[in-house]
């Protein structure tokens, strides 16, 4: 149970820089996600924070202390690996048990705490076995239970899902949280599946090349994305992201015009969400275009529309049904649109559309 | 469900004709050594061969009465067996550092290492002979042990390394978190992970190991240290002219210890241990 602060924390591999400097500040008790594609440094960020590698400049402060200069083993952190990393030789007890043994736990405590965590994560029939007869997910689970076993002030996970299948991976998520919450440790979690990051986080640190983009909320990272890079790495399908010109207070672009704030003008990017478009009738529409594709997922129809040069992406009612070439009109939800500087990316931060108008 | 079964069992008919024939293609030299060993001398260099000889321990008895012969395999057995032991306590240290640290001219030192395989023993000859000398190791058991680590180092240090490569660096980035340090990751973590390498290697190292036969010459003068390569040289010369069963015993009990060895460890010998370690 600690906080962790990374300060200005710089990591570089020779000419190249996997993470430029790094401000964080993790909230005791946090679950913290780091989320980016791969080679954005978030898994670099998380060893700097385990030990395994040692920040080229900054400081990383565990629980007060600076610890640039302390070892892994010395540092109170437990990881759980992408590759689950179950000493193979070892029976899962002997697993749970190594941090204990390594750690110089008394003999006693030891395999009270080894079938407390082994019952956590449901593992208790299968101390026996060795990681080589477990299931992905059990082994998952096992690795889970090494990290819990000690108690540590800080956990680190480094996309401990990607080699399950879908649904193992949403119920083991739910069992992540419930262990988190229930043990008020620390977390930070690394992961490229935002559906991940949305469901898990307190915090979501959205990082691209090395540099933290956004840090919010899952509402704020969804609903009020700094700039483009995280309106479009978010949200499955991401945010509409469409480059036109703003001019007194309308915003136009091939098949598209929208009122929009006064504020906003000169060569600016909308982006929209597919679930705040609506199909509207005439005379409403911000929005023309030609059906391209009809995507029916069961609870909700996906529509991709053809407007000038750019695929629009709509989220429909379950029951919608168009035929490939129709013209659907659609309409925003005012409150809901973004608007990004085309040049930098980043979000033009105005009185919204309505106190405007 | 009938004709499955039926299918099946050819199969199994079919599988154990090859295996069983390989396996004959394998043991007959041995078999033949066999046979050479328990027939008289006279029936051995004949121009038509015969294949079903007198069954006759001629050669045995030569051996065991006038050549000090469970001398010469006991010399064996402890010179390759020591070794070994001072390969491996060198070599798996050895290998880790070189699979794992980062430091200036690594590579360079591996490749010095595998280098030292490349030189012709024959040129070392002389000078080791007169090091053995000054030191006074000359004709014992324990300079054989330091001649055959010193020539089987490199290929046990490159055998575990590469078995070293393949171990998830996971692993020990886990072991320390978990609180492990580099001695007690080596211990219990990487040594386990690569038994089957560090078996192969140890297999590998003692067959070369006992067929060494130049530097053995060169240091051992009497039944102290004549091992059982040497000891067949002896069977070459001589009033006696050569003798050939005598010959085929002596190598077949110098290859029977790796044999039996090879039997033991057998199941170690694939790879496989690190499964189930990482994904899977």
């Amino acid at each position: 149970m600690a906080r962790i602060e990374l300060k200005d924390v710089v990591k570089r591999y020779g000419g190249f820089t996997g993470v430029r400097r790094m401000d964080l500040d993790i909230a005791d008790e946090e679950f913290l996600v780091l989320l980016g594609p791969s080679g954005c440094g978030k898994t670099t960020t998380m060893r700097m924070i385990a030990g395994l590698e040692v920040p080229s400049e900054g400081e990383v402060v565990i629980g007060g202390e600076v610890v640039n200069e302390v070892d892994a083993r010395d540092r109170d952190v437990a990881m759980v690996f992408q590759g689950y990393a179950l000493y193979p030789n070892m029976s899962i007890y002997e697993n749970i048990r190594f941090p204990l043994r390594m750690r110089g736990i008394p003999k006693a405590d030891q395999d009270r705490l080894i079938r407390r965590a082994a019952e956590m994560v449901e593992l208790g029939d299968f101390l026996d076995r060795k990681p080589g007869a477990l299931s992905g997910g059990q082994r998952q689970r096992a690795a889970l239970a090494r990290a819990v076993v000690r108690q540590p002030q800080v956990f680190l996970m480094d996309e401990p899902l990607s080699n399950l299948d879908a649904k193992l991976r949403s119920s083991m998520r739910v069992q992540i949280k419930h262990l988190q919450r229930q043990l008020k440790i620390t977390t930070v979690y690394v992961t490229h599946d935002q559906i991940e990051a949305m469901t898990l986080a307190d915090r979501i640190v959205i990082m691209e090349k090395g540099a933290i983009r956004q840090i919010g909320t899952p509402d704020e990272i969804y609903s009020d994305p700094a700039d483009t890079f995280v309106a479009g790495f978010i949200g499955a399908p991401p945010m509409n992201l469409v480059e036109g010109l703003a001019e007194n207070g309308r915003f136009a672009a091939p098949g598209l015009v929208v009122a929009c704030p006064g504020g906003v003008s000169g060569r600016v990017t909308l982006g929209v969400r597919p679930e705040d478009c609506h199909v509207v009738g005439e005379g409403l529409a911000a929005l023309e275009g030609r059906v391209y594709g009809v995507e029916p997922t069961g609870e909700t129809t996906y529509l991709t529309l053809r407007t000038g040069e750019t695929l629009f992406e709509v989220k429909a009612a379950r029951d919608a049904r168009f035929n490939l070439g129709d013209l659907v009109r659609i309409g925003f939800d005012p409150d809901r649109l973004c608007y990004f500087d085309t040049e930098t990316g980043a979000r033009l931060r105005v009185q919204p559309y309505r106190s405007v108008a | 469900m009938a004709k499955r079964r039926k299918s099946k069992g050819d199969n199994l008919v079919l599988r154990y004709l090859v295996l069983g024939s390989w396996a004959l293609f394998c043991l007959v030299p041995i078999v033949w050594f066999l046979s050479i060993g328990f027939r008289p001398r006279t029936e051995i260099i004949t121009p038509t061969p015969i294949y079903w000889p007198t069954f006759s321990l001629d050669a045995w008895r030569l051996l065991l009465a006038d050549w000090p012969i469970f001398d010469y395999l006991r010399n064996s057995v402890l010179a390759v067996t020591g070794s070994v032991v001072i390969d491996l306590i060198l070599g798996i240290p050895a290998a880790y550092s070189l699979t794992r640290y980062e430091y200036r001219g690594r590579d360079d030192i591996g490749f010095y290492i595998l280098s030292t395989r490349m030189m012709a023993p024959a040129i070392v000859a002389i000078p080791i002979f007169f090091l053995f000398r000054n030191l006074g190791l000359l004709d014992s058991v324990f300079a054989l042990m330091l001649i055959y680590a010193a020539v089987n180092l490199s290929i046990v240090v490159w055998i575990i390394r590469s078995y070293m490569l393949d171990i998830p660096k996971e692993l020990e980035d886990a072991a320390r978190t978990d609180g492990a340090g580099d001695l007690r990751i080596l211990w219990e973590i990487i040594i386990p992970a690569c038994l089957p390498g560090i078996i192969t290697a140890s297999v590998i190292a003692a067959i070369f190991a006992i067929n060494e036969f130049l530097f053995t010459l060169l240091i051992a003068s009497t039944k102290n240290a004549y091992t059982m390569s040497v000891a067949l040289a002896n069977f070459t010369g001589g009033s006696d002219g050569v003798i050939y069963n005598a010959i085929a015993l002596v190598s077949f009990l110098a290859f029977l210890p790796i044999l039996v060895l090879i039997v033991l460890i057998q199941k170690h010998l694939s790879r496989g241990l690190t499964m189930g370690a990482v994904k899977g």
